[in-house]
């Protein structure tokens, strides 16, 4: 991971109001969030013979 | 002339009324049950057995790393990826839970007598959060020095420092090892239990509220949002029609 991203610097924060919080946690929070959108939204697979008994 | 048998009555000894009375809250066709209804086709249980699954490999990379000890996870090969599995399991079972819980709240899934398992559920999510922290800083380098130092005055402020020392490693360690897992292991079973006891919510009834315009109630909120009116037309036990098999 080290190889492929530079972690040798102080981590990014970003500031609003009295929130802080470090970049790579909103990006976890932004892909769970997106993650979670799509578990909601993408139909779950339904075997196919369970639609032809119907 | 018929002979009617006298009622059944409770064994005197205790371990058979515990399996009696273990039986009759959960009989075996129900904690094994090989068909689900069909609304439990759905990616947000997929996320709770997720969960399950990444608190396995927590478990079982835990206890490798327990076993070897911070000379061997720190300073060989096999042992930084044990640590490494141990930490993104870690990671990936908050992901997976945290995805599970907006899924529950957003489908009420404390309805039809179910509040037990949506309080475990939280409750799992409550003493995950110190089993992690405490992880953190039994690291034993300079990130856990880090954190153990930073967060020391969170825990003084709120008063539990007294007896739950972030600077004393063994106290933190015993309490990452041994007690909070075992006490997260012990909720997420009651959990599933509960889940396989009361059966998963049902859905709501969308197309009864969108057909049937409903007067305003009188307290001037939205009409038609009493317990009844969320509640299916089927028992809270009931399944569908259509069973899923072999999903849990």
């Amino acid at each position: 991971m080290a190889a492929v991203f530079n972690l040798n610097h102080h981590a990014t924060y970003v500031h609003w109001h009295f929130i802080q919080l470090s970049l790579s946690n909103i990006l976890v929070i932004a892909v769970m969030l997106i993650v979670f959108a799509a578990a909601i939204l993408i139909p779950f697979p339904h075997p196919k013979e369970a639609g032809r008994q119907s | 002339m018929s002979v009617t048998e006298p009622p059944a009555s409770r064994s005197s000894s205790w371990t058979a009324r515990v399996r009696e009375r273990a039986v009759e809250a959960l009989p075996p066709e129900k904690l094994l049950s090989d068909k689900q209804p069909s609304y439990v086709a759905s990616w947000i249980y997929v996320f709770g057995v997720l969960s399950l699954s990444a608190l396995a490999v927590i478990i079982l990379s835990g206890t490798i790393l327990a076993l070897k000890g911070p000379g061997w996870w720190h300073f060989t090969g096999v042992g930084r990826f044990f640590n490494g599995t141990h930490l993104w399991s870690v990671e990936l079972f908050f992901f997976f839970m945290v995805i599970h819980l907006w899924g529950k709240y957003w489908m009420a899934a404390w309805r039809g007598r179910r509040k037990n398992v949506w309080i475990t559920g939280a409750i799992v999510f409550l003493i995950a959060i110190p089993c992690a922290l405490t992880g953190y800083v039994s690291q034993q380098n300079f990130d856990a020095q880090w954190i153990s130092t930073q967060a020391k005055d969170a825990m003084n402020a709120t008063g539990i420092g007294a007896f739950f020392n972030l600077l004393n490693f063994g106290q933190m360690y015993s309490w990452h090892v041994l007690l909070l897992p075992v006490a997260v292991v012990a909720v997420v079973v009651a959990h599933v239990l509960l889940v396989r006891k009361h059966g998963v919510v049902p859905p709501f009834r969308l197309e009864a509220k969108a057909a049937t315009p409903a007067p305003a109630s009188v307290d001037g909120g939205p009409s038609g949002s009493g317990p009844e009116d969320r509640m299916p037309t089927a028992p809270p036990d009931a399944g569908a029609t259509s069973p899923v098999e072999g999903s849990s």
